[in-house]
């Protein structure tokens, strides 16, 4: 009695009498077994029926291979060392032991609230599968192994957060991902000193080889069809606990102009479509800059009749075109940032306030010209071609204003041009930013800009390091 | 080491023939030599393209050592720094033309007013960042905008052909007047120099050289195409345009039916420009940190800055100095670096060749 009642005051002591640490002892006829776990982690009728009610039913002898072979039958039992007791409880597993057998024995009866697998938001398709991962790893897991039927498909555990003690979990295809790169990102992850990991984009950080770096490093997606597929290219995938966002690595910039709905329709559509998104992508960075660089520099390129029309709408403003630009940039942006908090039904509102009074309005009171406000909507509708990308572009967006606005195009350019310097200086683990096109790889343009029929991709992707691919 | 492919070293070789040479360069030599610049630059294309031939050769027999190791190798250290030195104000002067004839345009086409310091900050950044972050980032860029760069050229082209245009009228410069052009000329030249110095940084497999050599001959086509366009555009007035490619534009049917078109050739000369600026900076600061190796590549653009900012307030800011000095004394400069340099190399080249058979015989 006193063995096993010292044992648990130990491990509610450890944790620190918590609320939902919770302990039974049962008497049997040969001395007292007891039981600790944590009520909010585990499955309390399930407790009863598959753990305490066998137990006690049980006639003949109880030790440890009665109860892991006889008594209790289900999956999740094992024999655990004392040391990995509190992890095991904080996994929501029961704990059982004794004073008349050594050892400890745990049952994995875990119950939490999870979310089904739905369509995630951020990546809505037309065809193709609809399912997305959710916050919990197991489900995530079983998701790429329903995809990846083989046996090759590896899942390697690591703990990181001192306090957290979040899983994230590595995920490759043995013999398709390069060993270098899973080497690498395994060295990165164990070296991870944080308190807690509360979501993916925590690790993404630590990955990154330039973590102040305003462009992204590391490929994410809430789609098991996406990383499947981008493992079977050679890349690894890592989910972490409580995520519904799984990174993959390497990453390049060509995989924010793909999606998802390009390889389940016809691929000249789909060549089409990227193209429009390139397009998208540079009228989101450029449009507002070259607008301002044009009308205050270079006003003698415009056509006439467009020049007369800037001419006759920007009259009497009271502000430079430049202060004009950023006031509508700002006043976009709010409406963007308020759109995002508030509820849905406020959002609608707060929209046709922005989009009509604030907008008309300050057409109507002269505050605002109307080619002004077309050229800052076109751009921020033109940043959801690549919605990825949306906090990077929104950022270049106003260094492209600045630029424009002080320099003309030759800032425009220069800006450009250095800008596109710095994406290609980026080559984490050894693959180049702006491949295929930079280095240019003539195999793997067949899935660039302009994509060819599944069929035809015969090779691996040659971009980033793969074992079956070539070595650069 | 992070090398680049022998497809970007031809596109640096295409971006810097095209460098100096495609504004302000046919209006000079039309003052001397009328159209029959064009044989001028043939000549001149042909000698610069055996030194192409003597980098390809140098690189085959020494092909993972560096620019100073070889020469170090053969010619002792102090010889060999002097050698890299008369690069490195080679190089810095080409920065400087390249700059200046860029200013001009920016300055004549671009903005109508006093540029210059606006430019400087403009460009001085994206060049420096350039230098700093390596060879093969900055060709990786070239690559991606090398079609875009041909693209607008070949439309200037195309718009200036299909204006009213005659043939140039040729043959009528005395051969006097011919050296004369060639020697104005001389300095825009000696592009393929770049390439010595990032030879260890170059990777060119068997039969590649040929895709160098591609390129370069691209480039070229590209610079006499726009010569013989442009004094067939503009026959006896050539000498007024000072920016060849952007005056192609003008006066022409489409260009004043679809609207201003300028805005091709600004985007393609600017780009060009900036690449150009990046590949000499690039070879001038390889110089620099070869000659004063304890320092780094951070204090040679810094460096730079510093003699870019005095000689631009001394020389640029007065474009007439600049071209006069690029006409009259670089041409020496050049004659010492894009020449004679090149023969010594080829030579070495031979030595080594007679070494490695005296090894085998032994």
């Amino acid at each position: 009695m006193q063995k096993v009642q010292k044992q648990i005051e130990k491990l509610k002591k450890s944790f620190h009498s918590t609320n939902d640490f919770s302990s039974r002892i049962f008497v049997s006829q040969k001395g007292i077994v007891g039981f600790v776990f944590l009520k909010s982690m585990i499955d309390a009728q399930l407790f009863s029926q598959a753990v305490y009610l066998p137990i006690q039913k049980w006639q003949g002898q109880i030790d440890i291979s009665s109860l892991i072979n006889k008594i209790l039958k289900n999956n999740g039992v094992e024999e655990v060392a004392e040391s990995e007791i509190e992890n095991n409880i904080l996994d929501g597993k029961v704990i059982i032991f004794s004073d008349f057998f050594e050892g400890y024995i745990s049952v994995d009866i875990t119950k939490y609230p999870t979310r089904t697998p739905s369509e995630p938001p951020t990546s809505p398709v037309i065809q193709g599968p609809r399912e997305g991962f959710v916050e919990d790893f197991k489900t995530n897991m079983t998701l790429l192994r329903r995809r990846l039927h083989t046996k090759d498909l590896v899942f390697s555990t690591l703990i990181v957060g001192e306090m957290s003690q979040t899983k994230v979990i590595l995920s490759y295809i043995e013999g398709v991902a390069d060993k270098r790169v899973i080497k690498e990102i395994e060295t990165k992850i164990k070296n991870i000193k944080i308190d807690g990991i509360v979501d993916s984009y925590y690790i993404l950080s630590y990955l990154q080889k330039r973590p102040n770096s305003l462009f992204k490093q590391i490929g994410n997606s809430e789609k098991p069809d996406v990383v499947a597929s981008k493992m079977l290219e050679g890349k690894v995938a890592i989910i972490v606990d409580n995520s519904p966002i799984v990174l993959t690595v390497p990453f390049i910039l060509m995989e924010e102009l793909q999606s998802s709905n390009d390889y389940y329709t016809n691929h000249h559509y789909a060549s089409l479509v990227r193209f429009i998104r390139m397009c998208g992508l540079l009228i989101a960075i450029v449009a507002p800059g070259f607008y301002l660089a044009l009308q205050l520099f270079h006003y003698n390129i415009l056509p006439l009749n467009f020049l007369i029309t800037i001419a006759d709408t920007t009259q009497g403003l009271p502000f430079t075109p430049f202060l004009e630009i950023l006031f509508i940039f700002l006043l976009f942006q709010i409406l963007y940032e308020v759109s995002l908090r508030l509820p849905s039904y406020l959002g609608l509102a707060t929209s046709i306030v922005g989009a009509l009074i604030l907008g008309d309005t300050g057409v109507k009171a002269g505050l605002i010209s109307p080619p002004g406000v077309i050229i800052t909507a076109l751009s921020k509708i033109a940043l959801y071609t690549v919605p990825e990308q949306q906090s990077q572009i929104t950022v270049l967006q106003v260094l492209f204003i600045i630029l424009g606005g002080s320099l003309g195009i030759l800032g425009i350019v220069s800006g450009f041009v250095y800008v596109v310097n710095y994406l290609n200086s980026l080559d984490d683990y050894h693959t180049p930013y702006m491949a295929p096109y930079a280095p240019r790889i003539k195999e793997d343009l067949q899935d660039g800009l302009l994509k060819r029929a599944i069929g035809a991709n015969k090779n691996m992707p040659r971009s980033f390091p793969n074992s079956k691919g070539r070595e650069r | 080491m992070k090398t680049i492919s022998a497809r970007q070293t031809g596109i640096i070789v295409f971006l810097t023939i095209l460098a100096n040479k495609i504004l302000v360069l046919p209006s000079i030599l039309y003052k001397n030599s009328k159209a029959d610049s064009i044989f001028v630059m043939l000549a001149l294309f042909f000698i610069e393209f055996l030194i192409l031939l003597v980098f390809l050769k140098l690189k085959k027999n020494y092909p993972n050592q560096t620019f100073l190791s070889i020469l170090q190798k053969k010619l002792g250290k102090i010889i060999a720094k002097t050698i890299i030195f008369v690069f490195l104000v080679f190089f810095l002067f080409k920065t400087m033309l390249t700059y200046s004839v860029l200013f001009v345009y920016l300055k004549d086409l671009v903005y109508q007013d006093e540029f210059g310091f606006l430019a400087l900050i403009c460009l001085i950044p994206v060049i420096n960042h350039a230098t700093i972050i390596g060879l093969r980032s900055m060709s990786r860029t070239f690559e991606m905008f090398y079609y875009l760069v041909v693209v607008g050229i070949v439309f200037c082209l195309a718009i200036a052909f299909f204006t009213d245009i005659s043939t140039p009228i040729l043959f009528v410069s005395p051969v006097s007047s011919l050296f004369a052009s060639a020697w104005q000329g001389l300095f825009a030249f000696g592009d393929y120099l770049v390439l010595f110095i990032f030879i260890d940084r170059i990777t060119i497999k068997k039969g590649e050289a040929k895709k160098v050599m591609l390129f370069a001959l691209v480039g070229v086509i590209f610079v006499l195409a726009i010569f013989t366009i442009f004094y067939s555009k503009y026959q006896l007035t050539s000498f007024m345009h000072n920016n060849a490619l952007a005056d192609l534009l003008v006066f022409s049917v489409q260009f004043n039916a679809i609207g201003r078109l300028d805005i091709i050739a600004m985007l393609t000369i600017m780009t060009l420009g900036l690449f150009q600026l990046e590949i000499f900076l690039t070879a001038f600061c390889d110089c620099f940190v070869m000659v004063f190796s304890k320092l780094s590549i951070k204090y040679a653009t810094a460096v730079f800055d510093i003699l870019f900012l005095v000689i631009y307030l001394v020389l640029i800011a007065k474009y007439e100095v600049m071209i006069s000095l690029a006409t009259s004394i670089l041409p020496y400069l050049a004659i010492v670096a894009s020449y004679l340099l090149p023969i010594l190399f080829y030579a070495l080249s031979f030595k080594h060749k007679r070494e490695v058979k005296d090894e085998e015989n032994h």
